[in-house]
């Protein structure tokens, strides 16, 4: 295990495994951005795994395909996609296509920015989102179309000073922040991504950029350099904490001191009885989604220990904050999985925050887990995804304390005769 | 370049890992980017496994690439500590097989020793799922099977019955109930639950059972040719497929057995085979005589899907439930011929041979069959045409995993095929009174979800304004709106569609009352 260097201490181990690559993002940003088409270059695998893995088997009319690299296209320069595209407007007329990178063209070394600027017309831009496994995580790619979207962000004059909230949430969870924001005094530019291509925000010199999710540093920082936005660097808006803080540092930023520990404590007793059972209760989060540092610091708010906390990549600056509330907890980057399997096995910890890949065998195993995914596809943001939080953590130890008890010998016979 | 939505296929990878992931004591180690050990999650979700899928992955990152670096050695190290694997087999990815490396020497570098090391390197880009399952295992059984004796009481081998397969495990039970009722024992089923130890003995069975074109019949012809261990290739999939079936059984086992010595196996009474021991072992054959039945003599299939069942489901629909045939086809190119060959003088036109579902979506909305047998995508398809569909084969869905006994195979299976096709289809003595009485009453089938609460539902004549076109389609006016009203509500988009055709072809923009008759007329009410 190697260390980084630095204040906090994190492990660095050697993989990631057991989780996606940035393809996955497809499944949420092609949802969120009404008015797009997502185009990976790829291959069979590409296609097997947006069909398969995300559950996404087919939709009537997807905005999201495949050009699908076949033996015959190796050999080729340059992949033609101009036909490709060409299908693509006359099904489905987006305003954007985003050209997502996958691993075999980018081991072929196709020029992926040149072939999108020769792809893209004034009326329908065609944008390259770097998204390969080679590089991005599952969620990382989100990361990545948004970086694509900057150009199309209007910049906003100097002297107007709001907020553009970073990261795709659902409308209703928009909406939410947005009228707390503006409850606060704060002026809301906009959000990153908003659900139509033509309304991406106006970013300037006096934007706060408020991240509301984890993993999207580069835009981050690209915002800054480009526009001369300010990075609020908090919690994330999850749980009574992260919110609170949240709120509070994002007021100060526009000079309003607002004191919301009442909120929080409301919001808390709130869900009492789900912390009364989280309370002492030993959690293990194997990394997946990128979001494990601000589930993991919510879990030890709400008075679980939180044994090992991992996560793909983890940028110091970006997660400062959630890396100072997380002081002495085990946090791992790029964890291996086989070393967390024999620490689990040993540890025995009450619930496992782990990946669709694993989830199952860790029940087999007669542990308890929740599915990481699940905390991207629910609205867990803000005061009003509090109760929504708590119980995702909740539900599994309840399911299983109204469940009779489970001999696995009996019961898991012929399951999997592979294991026996 | 073509623009790809959804495949019928899975990866090479992916047919690799189902074979390694059905067996005891063999480990799989992608060498590939990270994420594509997705494939994990096919079996963890879809078959629910209770312990880890024995895969792992090397993972390759852009920086590995640059720098020169391998983590292929300390994975398969990393392997033999945690998991002491009797083999490893080391597959690349569609993008690691570009690099050509050299996996043989990296996975030398490991230490681990050679005898437990395979190297299964296909191209990704040829060879998909099948193919490289069917490849993997031959390639397991050339590598592990010995010579042996025979075994004293008569056996057989099952050979492609494989993780994910279509109703795996209903399946193997079926074929082990026949196999039972004859008193033949199994000697090994691969790769489901097999172990090295047991290919080795995979020769002294008397005779190998290899249902599925697919997977599992190269291995069997091997065996055979090496070890003189004679194949039922035969798919018991019907009830005269079955009775055929058992009977080339019998005789292939009493020919072995004629050599060993041994009494020769006689076909039992077809009760035995029934679940209860007393009963005709399949509800078919009288099911399919039955009065209500006759309306099935007009009812058009259309079938879609892999080569065994395509080829099956076609004989069962037409020789055993008396439907008619208007197309079948497979995403299955390589067995094509066989197919066509298979299926001679069953199919009205030519086989269809696409790996594209738009293709197969269009056809059924063209041709509107009363029932179409395919995959996950066909269903997809058909739903948005309210045609009904029944998933014989896969892609799968999780909802093609279940708990019950659902064989398709053997004589149970012929039972669940037809009970499957008959809840399928449109109903049959029902629908003749439907067409006399109209469909007074009914209507709720449509309308249920705005009326949701009991409610007095609002007229749908004074609410819906002038017709608009539906997505794609055509004009109405009111009148001929109504008309289409009067037509059973299951046929109505059938109906509309034809409508549509119809008019189009004669050059009319708008339905009229005047086109609609017309179009009754011309396609026969």
């Amino acid at each position: 295990m190697l260390q980084v260097p630095g204040e906090v201490q994190i492990l660095k181990e050697d993989n990631v495994t057991h989780s996606f690559c940035g393809l996955a993002s497809v499944g949420w940003m092609y949802q969120k951005i009404r008015d797009s088409f997502f185009l990976v270059l790829g291959t069979h695998t590409c296609a097997h795994f947006l069909q398969n893995a995300l559950g996404m088997m087919i939709f009537a009319k997807p905005r999201f395909g495949i050009a699908l690299i076949e033996e015959g296209d190796l050999s080729k320069n340059e992949p033609t996609l101009d036909e490709v595209i060409a299908e693509i407007k006359t099904d489905h007329n987006p305003s954007v296509i985003f050209l997502l990178s996958s691993c075999t063209p980018e081991v072929m070394k196709v020029d992926f920015k040149g072939l999108a600027d020769h792809l893209s017309t004034p009326r329908t831009p065609v944008l390259f989102v770097p998204a390969s496994g080679l590089v991005y995580n599952f969620t990382q790619a989100e990361d990545s179309v948004l970086h694509a979207l900057v150009p199309y962000c209007p910049v906003a004059p100097a002297g107007e000073k709001s907020v553009v909230f970073l990261g795709s949430v659902n409308d209703a969870t928009a909406d939410d922040l947005r009228a707390e924001a503006e409850e606060l005094g704060i002026k809301v530019g906009g959000f990153l991504p908003e659900s139509r291509f033509d309304r991406m925000p106006a970013i300037g010199p006096d934007t706060i950029l408020a991240p509301v999710q984890p993993y999207l540093s580069r835009v981050a920082v690209k915002l800054e350099r480009e526009r001369g936005a300010k990075t609020l660097h908090s919690l994330f808006p999850f749980g009574p904490d992260g919110t609170r803080v949240f709120w509070e540092d994002l007021a100060r930023e526009f000079g309003i001191e607002v004191d919301l520990r009442d909120r929080e404590k409301a919001a808390w007793e709130k869900i009492s009885r789900q912390t009364a059972m989280l309370k002492g209760k030993k959690v293990f989060l194997t990394a997946d989604t990128m979001m494990e540092l601000p589930l993991g610091r919510f879990l030890r708010s709400a008075g679980a220990e939180v044994v090992e906390c991992s996560s793909a990549y983890i940028n110091k600056k970006f997660l400062a904050k959630e890396l100072k509330a997380l002081e002495g907890v085990r946090i791992v980057e790029q964890p291996n999985f086989h070393r967390q399997l024999e620490d689990i096995k040993r540890d025995r910890p009450d619930m496992i925050v782990t990946s669709l890949m694993t989830a199952n065998p860790f029940v087999g195993h007669g542990f308890i887990v929740k599915w990481s995914m699940e905390f991207m596809l629910m609205p867990i943001h803000g005061w009003s995804g509090v109760f929504t939080l708590a119980n995702l953590f909740v539900s599994p130890l309840d399911r299983r304390s109204k469940l009779p008890a489970f001999e696995k010998e009996v019961w898991l016979e012929g399951v999997m005769p592979a294991a026996e | 370049m073509r623009l790809a939505f959804w495949l019928y296929e899975g990866t090479a990878l992916h047919g690799i890992s189902r074979v390694t992931n059905s067996m005891k004591g063999v480990h799989t180690v992608y060498h590939a980017p990270q994420g594509d050990d997705y494939i994990t999650a096919t079996y963890t979700m879809l078959e629910r496994t209770p312990e880890f899928p024995a895969l792992s992955i090397s993972v390759v990152r852009g920086r590995d690439l640059a720098q020169g670096v391998s983590r292929l050695p300390a994975t398969l190290q990393q392997v033999e500590e945690h998991y002491h694997p009797e083999l490893s087999v080391i597959a690349p990815s569609c993008s690691t097989a570009l690099l050509q490396e050299d996996l043989h020497q990296l996975a030398a570098q490991s230490g681990v020793p050679q005898d437990k090391l395979m190297v299964y390197a296909v191209n990704p880009f040829r060879v998909t799922e099948n193919e490289a399952a069917d490849g993997l295992l031959t390639a397991l059984v050339k590598r592990y099977a010995v010579e042996g004796p025979k075994t004293a009481a008569p056996t057989v081998n099952l050979l492609g019955f494989t993780s994910l397969g279509f109703h795996l495990k209903a399946n193997l039970t079926s074929i082990r109930r026949m196999l039972k009722t004859l008193g033949v024992k199994v000697n090994v089923v691969a790769p489901w639950g097999a172990g090295i130890a047991d290919l080795k003995r995979l020769p002294e069975a008397w005779l190998t059972i290899a249902p599925f074109r697919e997977i599992g019949q190269t291995a069997a012809a091997y065996l055979e040719e090496t070890f003189g261990v004679p194949t039922e290739y035969g798919t018991p999939l019907g009830v005269e497929p079955t009775l055929h079936w058992l009977r080339s059984v019998i005789e292939k086992l009493n020919t072995i057995g004629a050599k060993e010595g041994a009494q020769p196996i006689a076909m039992p009474e077809l009760h035995a085979f029934s679940l209860d021991g007393m009963s005709a072992p399949s509800g078919v054959p009288w099911f399919a005589r039955t009065a209500d039945m006759e309306s099935f003599s007009n009812k058009k299939a259309f079938v879609f899907g892999d080569a065994t069942t395509t080829v099956a489901m076609v004989k069962f629909l037409r020789d055993e439930l008396g439907m008619q045939i208007i197309g079948a086809g497979t995403y299955l190119e390589r067995h094509a011929d066989w197919v066509r060959k298979e299926l001679d003088g069953y199919l009205p036109g030519a086989l269809m041979v696409t790996e594209r579902f738009q293709d197969v979506a269009k056809l059924i909305e063209d041709e509107m069959p009363d029932l179409v047998c395919g995959t996950q995508m066909e269903r997809h398809s058909c739903r948005k045409l309210d045609v009904p569909c029944m998933v014989v084969c896969p892609p799968t869905h999780i909802e093609n995993h279940l708990l019950g006994y659902y064989p398709f195979l053997g004589f149970e299976g012929a039972d669940v095929i037809a009970d499957r096709v008959y809840i399928s289809c449109k109903l049959g003595l029902e629908k003749h009174l439907i067409d006399f009485f109209g469909d007074a009453g009914l209507e709720y089938e449509e309308s249920s979800a705005a009326s949701g609460d009991g409610s007095i539902p609002v007229s749908a004549g004074t609410a819906t304004p002038a017709a608009a076109p539906e997505e794609g389609g055509m004009m109405w006016t009111d009148e001929a709106e109504t008309m289409l009203k009067k037509v059973p509500f299951f046929v109505r988009k059938k109906v509309r569609k034809n409508t549509e055709n119809f008019a189009q072809e004669n050059g009319e923009s708008t339905v009229s009352v005047e086109v609609f008759r017309r179009a009754k007329e011309s396609l026969g009410g």
